[in-house]
């Protein structure tokens, strides 16, 4: 291996660093991307509660395949995934399914087309995306 | 060096012993430094961020897949084909180590 001295670790683990700060920069596109989706999930909500029916849940459910098939499509095109994405990935799905699923279901049964319920419901939905938008703008 | 030396310096105490020898050619070094801080990378975005040619990263790349450090995924983003390098987690432990050594290195007298 040849000697190798305090000054070459030095530049090797400067070099290192530069070289993950570069790769981390290039993962940026995830916080467009959770903040689109978090912005998305609360208009859509905000779709289904306060738009008659059918169409609030047509214009919802349009709206939202719509931006989800794009998101897809744009994550697709990325050249590098951060460390730990699918985990956080998952985390932000499972985070928004819940929410999602609490809102609607108990603002479909005990809310329909009270404003506040949905309005607090559509900023609820739009928490994991935008909270994770913050984090990951923030790494 | 006969053998034994070799296995003398090899579990010897100097931090220079806890280097890795696929890790520690600098285009590989490099390879792996950018993938540490990935999920996985695009091979041209490899490329670009090494700084190096496809033929070197190809071959760089391959030596560190036998070496069991990174993975090799072949895909498509729509009709394009796409190859994917990432590290393996026991080419992150490897990483890790291979840097605890450089800092020793760097921190001792050299």
């Amino acid at each position: 291996m040849g000697e190798f001295a305090a000054g070459d670790a030095a530049a090797a683990l400067t070099r290192a660093e530069e070289l993950g700060i570069t790769v981390r920069k290039s993962t940026r596109w995830y916080v467009w991307y959770q903040l689109v989706f978090g912005v998305a999930a609360g208009l859509m909500v905000l779709a289904i509660g306060l738009v008659k029916a059918p169409w609030g849940t047509a214009f919802g459910g349009t709206f939202w395949a719509a931006v989800i098939a794009g998101l897809s499509l744009y994550a697709a095109r990325q050249r590098v995934a951060r460390r730990g994405f699918g985990r956080w990935h998952a985390v932000l799905v499972a985070s928004w399914g819940v929410l999602y699923g609490v809102v609607l279901s108990l603002g479909l049964i005990f809310f329909p087309g009270v404003a506040a319920w949905w309005v607090a419901g559509a900023v609820a939905v739009a928490l994991p995306g935008l909270i994770g938008g913050f984090l990951e703008a923030r790494r | 060096m006969t053998e034994a030396q070799e296995t003398a310096a090899g579990s010897g105490s100097h931090p220079r012993h806890g280097l890795d020898e696929v890790i520690h050619a600098p285009v590989r070094f490099s390879i792996v430094a950018a993938l540490a801080a990935a999920d996985k990378a695009e091979f041209a975005f490899v490329r670009d961020t090494v700084e190096v040619s496809d033929s070197v990263l190809s071959r760089q790349a391959a030596t560190l897949e036998k070496a069991g450090y990174v993975a090799v995924t072949k895909g498509y983003v729509g009709k394009r084909p796409r190859t994917w390098l990432s590290l393996t987690p026991h080419g992150r432990e490897v990483f890790a180590a291979h840097c605890r050594a450089l800092r020793a290195i760097a921190g001792g007298p050299g």
